[in-house]
């Protein structure tokens, strides 16, 4: 109750974003009860092991991000960075065997992966700024907008892995 | 002593680069009321030119694709670019921080973002009827009809990028005012100790944080599918042409609370100031602004039942919309019944209230006649339902928005408007609604449909249509004389005191026009009417140093910490013209260039929080 206006913004920020993610996902559902099989015909079901480790990966640079500290913020910064470059990696590697044209299913799936790793790249430079003007308010409301991004990263990847099952 | 410090230190910086760079909230509330109202006029005259347009069968004062256009924009602009504005931009913006002894907005750069950004938007949905390609699918702008195969100019893409864009300022003004009326309350104004009109604006505001995001999915889905070739709304390929319609009206129907709520809040400040008494059941109403828009939530698929749902779908959704009787029913009760028990005083502003209350019971009724299924399925698309929803929008939306404009004349300019041509207004402007949408009910049961350009003679329109295009010019009448009124006062009005009604709430102890710093001493609240309260000497909070504002608790507004609020800033509008200029290049195909001007944008954003506030 008694919290800074800064971190009351970032939470409304991180409400109209998780907003955002939640009507993505709920997108993605709606069309994949409309349509069977899913994936459709001749796109292969996503792995599950790559995607799991990266988003463990972001869970866990949160830790360093709440030490509050400068360092921690350059530990989390690199850990993410990882996350990032690998993300965008098989992110690229994936619209070789279809893409958001194909159909339905490509189109929300790229959509919503593209829509998180916007965010992240968002928060990367978040983090780049702190590095260079650090202040501790700024690196407390950069966390949340982190915590937010990593309860969409898990929200995002387990929408994807369900078609796995 | 203490003023003179304030005056130098809160003093505008002089001329039009004063306005440009403004963070005051009372001139953002004015510029986002003069930008609002030039769009009300250009809605206006759509609508009266549909309005000429059906005067008579087989009329052809405008082609199909012209009228497509028409009502396309004057759907758009109503909504979209003048009642949420107008309520929460320029009402809320001047209002609030007065209401609860605030000498600004939590995040005044963002206020003025939010406006440059709506500005931004205008100017670019305004830009596609210059360009000969205006939207033309109607303001809810159902694909396939809006697809590219059935809509391959430009039209569509502005509306997606507008409406975009647009969705982007609402959304940073709702979050300005959820922080402000949440933490920069005077001390002692606990929550239940705030004026009711701020509970409206919280209401209306968490509405639009949690709606808009749909809408943004919605229009990024069309964008792509339109331009980089996605199926999200192509049955062809796996996609579905209703789930347009799902996330159009999820955020359509809260959208549809949204312009209501404001005008409860304003009908709710209006009413104890002209019967001098309190509202009666004050927190069932503010539960039940809430509430409202709560509900507003579940109830998106009663504008789908006759797409073809399944009935169990159909029942939840109409027994969920017949829920939202009881919030609305608790508010016209206490109204009622405030005024009944008050000494009611029938002024321009109160003749408005009671206008808006008939209004808002009328179009209330028609719209429980929705819930029946089958009656819904029958009215579709008729004129029965745009009698329905202007009985609200117009009659129970904008109603407040006059009156109010009429209450907080003498607040904002220090003088009074002339009352007996104030109450002519009213009754023009009352007489005119009726006259121009009541028939519609009739000529919509007997099976006239919406959106077409003309119709034939042998059907028995034309004396309906006759009368309703009459009623138009007579309440266009009625609201030149309104704004007439308002300017001839501005001019020569007699000079008002700082509280001519002798209103309840905190706007109405502060100087007419407010000092830039609002309150030279900090209010101390002591009951939800602070302005009736006896005046108790206590130890005054001056605050003098710099823009220093006091921060409080969420709950009971304990006085927290002193935050130094930040001024004058060339950042907003920059960064308001990039992203404009952005979504001109996305609708001109020039997405590289683009990109590089969302860059650019970053580093407006950058070289803004360089030198913030310590």
């Amino acid at each position: 109750m008694n919290k800074p206006v800064a971190w009351w913004g970032m939470m409304m920020l991180v409400a109209a974003e998780l907003t955002l993610f939640g009507a993505l996902i709920g997108t993605y559902f709606y069309l994949r009860f409309s349509v069977s099989p899913w994936p459709p015909d001749g796109i292969a079901k996503p792995s599950l092991l790559v995607p799991i480790v990266l988003a463990a990966v972001l869970v866990a640079s949160v830790v360093p991000l709440r030490l509050g500290t400068r360092l921690g913020v350059a530990v989390a910064l690199v850990m993410q960075a990882g996350y990032f470059a690998f993300a965008v990696h098989e992110f690229a590697d994936g619209l070789r065997s279809f893409t958001p044209q194909s159909d339905a299913y490509g189109s929300i799936y790229y959509v919503l992966l593209g829509a998180d790793h916007a965010h992240v790249a968002v928060g990367l430079l978040f983090d780049l700024w702190l590095l260079v003007r650090y202040r501790s308010l700024a690196a407390r409301v950069i966390t949340i907008y982190w915590i937010a991004v990593v309860v969409a990263t898990l929200a995002v990847t387990g929408t994807i892995l369900s078609a796995a099952a | 002593m203490a003023v003179a410090v304030l005056e130098r230190q809160w003093v505008a910086r002089p001329g039009l680069l004063g306005w440009l760079t403004t963070t005051d909230h009372k001139r953002i509330g004015l510029l986002y009321f003069w930008t609002t109202l030039v769009l009300f006029g250009a809605g206006g005259v759509e609508a009266l030119t549909m309005r000429t347009q059906l005067v008579q069968p087989n009329e052809h004062l405008v082609g199909p694709e012209t009228y497509d256009q028409l009502f396309t924009l004057h759907g758009i602009t109503m909504i979209f670019f003048f009642i949420i504005p107008m309520s929460t931009g320029a009402f809320g913006n001047y209002l609030i921080p007065l209401m609860i002894g605030a000498r600004d907005m939590a995040f005044p750069r963002m206020n003025a973002l939010s406006f440059w950004v709506f500005l931004g938007s205008g100017i670019f949905l305004y830009a596609s009827l210059a360009a000969g390609s205006a939207p033309d699918a109607g303001w809810f702008d159902y694909v396939p009809l809006a697809s590219r195969a059935f809509s391959p100019g430009r039209n569509i893409d502005f509306y997606a990028l507008a409406l975009i864009l647009n969705g982007l300022s609402s959304t940073l003004a709702a979050a300005n005012f959820i922080v402000t009326i949440l933490k920069l309350r005077a001390p002692g104004m606990s929550l239940n100790r705030m004026p009711l009109f701020c509970f409206a604006f919280l209401a209306a505001s968490f509405g639009l944080l949690f709606a808009l995001p749909a809408l943004t999915a919605d229009c990024i889905f069309l964008f792509l599918d339109r331009r980089v070739g996605t199926h999200f709304f192509d049955v062809a390929h796996g996609g579905s042409a209703l789930l347009w319609q799902n996330l159009f009206w999820i955020f359509g129907h809260p959208e549809v609370y949204i312009l209501i709520v404001p005008a409860f809040g304003i009908a709710t400040s209006i009413i104890p100031a002209f019967t001098q008494r309190r509202v009666v059941a004050f927190p069932l109403v503010a539960i039940a602004e809430l509430l409202v828009v709560f509900i507003g939530f579940g109830v998106w698929a009663h504008h789908m039942f006759a797409t073809g749902l399944p009935t169990t779908t159909l029942i939840f959704f109409a027994a969920a919309s017949a829920l939202v009787i009881i919030p609305s029913t608790i508010q016209v009760f206490a109204w009622c019944l405030t005024m009944v028990s008050g000494a009611a005083q029938f002024k321009t502003p109160l003749l408005f209230i009671v206008g808006f209350i008939l209004f808002f019971v009328i179009g209330g009724l028609t719209g429980i006649m929705f819930v029946a299924i089958p009656f819904d399925q029958q009215t579709t698309d008729t004129y029965f339902v745009i009698a329905h929803f202007h009985y609200i929008i117009f009659g129970a939306a904008v109603f407040p928005i006059f009156g109010g404009m009429y209450y907080w004349f003498p607040k904002l300019t220090g003088r009074m408007y002339f009352e007996l041509p104030g109450q002519i207004s009213f009754w023009i402007i009352f007489v005119g609604t009726n006259v121009l949408f009541f028939p519609m009910h009739i000529v919509g049961l007997d099976g006239m449909p919406r959106r077409v350009y003309t119709y034939p003679a042998n059907l028995g329109w034309g004396t309906y249509n006759l009368v309703e295009t009459i009623g138009g010019y007579i309440t266009l009448a009625g609201i030149l004389m309104l704004f007439g009124n308002l300017v001839v006062s501005y001019f020569s009005g007699e000079r008002a005191s700082h509280d001519p009604w002798h209103g309840p709430t905190l706007e109405w102890t502060t100087a007419s026009p407010p000092p830039v710093y609002n309150f030279a001493v900090i209010p101390a609240v002591r009951s939800a009417y602070p302005n009736w309260d006896a005046p108790r000497s206590t130890k005054p909070l001056t605050l003098d140093v710099g823009h220093q504002q006091p921060v409080t608790s969420v709950d009971d507004a304990v006085l927290g910490e002193i935050a130094v609020m930040p001024h004058e800033s060339p950042w907003p509008i920059l960064l308001a013209l990039g992203l404009t200029v952005v979504c001109a290049l996305l609708v001109v195909e020039k997405y590289a260039v683009a990109g590089i001007a969302l860059g650019l944008c970053g580093v407006v954003l950058a070289a803004w929080h360089w030198q913030a506030v310590e």
